[in-house]
């Protein structure tokens, strides 16, 4: 532990979260632990250790890795984001009424894609204005443009289910690049976009910072509200193309597009080491975690586990990992809400 | 755009001063206001409405709503939130249509046991491994999910021997649902209880101030873990309500309650900062809820609308509540 003095000096010198002592452990934790389940699971399970199953795991993570490097921004600064379903259902269903599909005669192709984006990214800023403006805290803001989007996604769904007729669109879960659908490569390219931001951009930078530290941030002068503002509607955004790659793998707009990936996000992303206390993780540490739970699914299904208990795994790991997470700083923040 | 809410505030901030601001006068009517104002304009839209046998249904449909947020309304008070109650309760219907067949009229009394039981590991969890109580109870959540996805194969379970809930389908002198009077009894108990014992204040120190009603000598952990136990006996008793109007069980029986649950609590006037707000108020947001909801189809919106409703309720109920002295940063 470093003495209160030093903790500031460090702050104020460098934004960045320097790591503490024992922290590289942490760090290296989920890449380790990923290799150990990986090779638990090939000695159990001779369907495990395939190549097939190896593209399998990964073509299942795409959705989830895109849906983990929206939300790992919101958790950076500390906040959370429970819209994730929402906003996916809202997009999904956008986007098939907007390209070829059964229920109309639109056929805008890349600009459907485009406009389905744009809807993310206004629920996400919805959520971010909420947050700022009407000082709501980020789970209930978040919950409620969750409903808002379950809500204009029914409204959009009108009883009919919109199946595709895009061929781009289909072709994007079918077609294969190097073994991996192209929905698997959409998915590293935003993780490597979510990684150029967080690393690069002053966004980024950011929201680090302002889980790390808000009000010495605002003190120095940042205006931290439109930040805010701008890392919810990037992690809407992300949303919005994880409810399109859902689409393309149904072939249809389903308003349950989003189901369960708000947690599936979070427990990844914590699981991979972005603590919910903010300032810590990241964009890789997310994506590993994302390798470890679609590889923990998969593993388990391998070896005879039911499929229901899936859930209920992510729910055991997210309590085990934020309180191995919380454990070291017990004393600090004895007050939990 | 207005920079957020630094350390400054809590230096100029007034006075304590003994009486309610205007602010706080006009939150503490506000369910009562909002379910007069629906009553009004549902009679207006449709003049059937205001007959005993529409209002009958609705306080009927109301029932389980109330139960769920009154009992979450304990957790919400010390300051803490549960979201795993739907998931509960959808999982007591489950644990209720099963054992019902061995157990007999005893199952009531067993499944709320057995899901304040769950609510109560919830909280030790919450409070001794010090995880934020949204992330126990998210965490919750999809754990009792799959548990009653496990057990009942993921399919509804009919119930046969009908006479362990009859008694919760009756009506108490022709008029007045049973199911509704249980809820009226349990909110009367629960605040009857606080009221005549030191815990109102405990429950209230817990949630105004966590630090200083620590450094009082208040038990904190053992009233965040007793509230957490509360809300989960009442999911159970939500599930028999549930249960005995749909006449079998279900592992996602219930799930679609948890908005209306959360938005009938914030509704109520009750601050998710905690400490202020009472179970009556959430037993009057629940027949706001349940009004808004029968209410849409009346005056002839969507009921796709009632989700969107339900997002922009919660958030601005929340804005009106929000204890903002005490939260500096809004994360």
């Amino acid at each position: 532990m470093t003495s209160p003095a030093d903790a500031d000096t460090e702050v104020v010198v460098a934004p960045r979260p320097r790591p503490r002592r024992g922290v590289s452990l942490g760090d290296a934790g989920p890449p380790i632990a990923l290799v150990v389940i990986f090779a638990v699971f090939s000695l159990l399970s001779d369907d495990f250790r395939t190549l097939g199953n190896v593209q399998n795991i990964m073509d299942a993570a795409a959705v989830l890795a895109v849906v983990t490097c929206g939300i790992s921004f919101v958790l950076m600064m500390g906040s959370i984001d429970l819209s994730a379903p929402g906003v996916m259902g809202a997009s999904a269903i956008a986007v098939s009424l907007l390209v070829a599909n059964n229920r109309n005669d639109n056929a805008y192709g890349l600009l459907g894609v485009l406009v389905a984006l744009l809807l993310g990214s206004a629920l996400g800023c919805l959520s971010g204005l909420a947050l700022v403006s009407l000082k709501v805290p980020s789970f209930m803001t978040t919950l409620g443009v969750s409903a808002v989007g379950l809500g204009l996604a029914t409204l959009m769904f009108a009883g009919v289910q919109p199946n595709i007729r895009d061929d781009m669109l289909d072709s994007w879960a079918v077609q294969r690049f190097l073994g991996l659908a192209y929905l698997t490569w959409i998915a590293v390219a935003c993780v490597l976009v979510g990684w150029l931001i967080q690393r690069y951009s002053r966004l980024g930078r950011y929201a680090f910072a302002i889980g790390g530290a808000e009000e010495v941030l605002a003190l120095s002068g940042v205006k931290v509200a439109p930040y805010k503002v701008a890392v919810f509607t990037l992690a809407g955004t992300f949303y919005g193309l994880a409810g399109v790659m859902v689409t393309s793998q149904l072939s249809a707009g389903l308003v349950q597009a989003g189901k369960g990936y708000d947690f599936a996000a979070i427990t990844a992303a914590v699981v991979g080491g972005t603590l919910l206390t903010g300032g810590r993780g990241g964009i890789l540490h997310s994506a590993v975690g994302v390798l470890l739970v679609t590889v923990l699914t998969n593993g388990l299904v391998q070896v005879g586990v039911s499929p229901y208990w899936q859930g209920g795994v992510q729910g055991l790991i997210v309590v085990a990992a934020v309180a191995a997470a919380v454990l070291p700083q017990r004393r600090r923040n004895q007050v939990t809400k | 755009m207005t920079t957020p809410v630094l350390a400054t505030p809590a230096a100029d901030q007034a006075p304590v001063s003994g009486g309610p601001t205007v602010g706080q006068r006009l939150t503490s009517f506000m369910p009562v206001i909002a379910l007069v104002a629906l009553l009004a304009a549902l009679t207006f839209a449709d003049p059937d409405f205001l007959t005993q046998r529409s209002l009958t249904a609705a306080v009927r449909t109301s029932a389980p709503l109330a139960v769920l947020a009154a009992g979450a309304t304990l957790v919400v008070l010390c300051g803490g939130i549960d979201l795993s109650i739907a998931a509960l309760c959808s999982l007591s219907t489950v644990l209720f249509a099963m054992w019902l067949p061995d157990l007999g009229g005893l199952t009531t009394l067993v499944v709320i046991g057995a899901a304040g039981l769950i609510g109560m590991v919830q909280g030790i969890g919450h409070v001794v491994l010090r995880i934020p109580s949204f992330i126990m109870t998210l965490g919750g959540m999809s754990i009792f999910a799959a548990v009653a996805l496990v057990i009942s194969d993921a399919g509804p379970i009919r119930i046969v021997d009908r006479d362990a809930t009859k008694w919760l389908t009756l009506y108490v002198g022709g008029i007045v649902p049973m199911s509704f009077v249980v809820a009226v009894i349990v909110v009367a108990a629960i605040s009857l209880v606080l009221k005549l014992t030191p815990l109102e204040s405990f429950v209230r120190a817990t949630g105004y101030s966590e630090s200083a009603a620590r450094l009082a000598g208040t038990p904190v952990d053992l009233v965040k873990v007793a509230a957490f136990t509360i809300s989960g006996a009442c999911a159970g008793l939500a599930a028999v309500m549930l249960v005995s109007r749909n006449f079998s069980g279900s592992p996602t029986m219930a799930d679609n309650l948890l908005l209306p649950a959360v938005a009938a609590i914030v509704v109520g006037g009750t601050a998710i900062t905690g400490g202020h707000g009472s179970l009556w108020r959430s037993l009057a947001g629940a027949l706001v809820v349940t009004l808004l909801r029968v209410g849409l189809p009346i005056v002839g919106v969507s009921s796709a609308w009632e989700q969107i409703l339900y997002g922009a309720i919660i958030v601005a109920a929340v804005a009106l509540t929000l204890d903002r002295s005490k939260v500096l940063i809004i994360k």
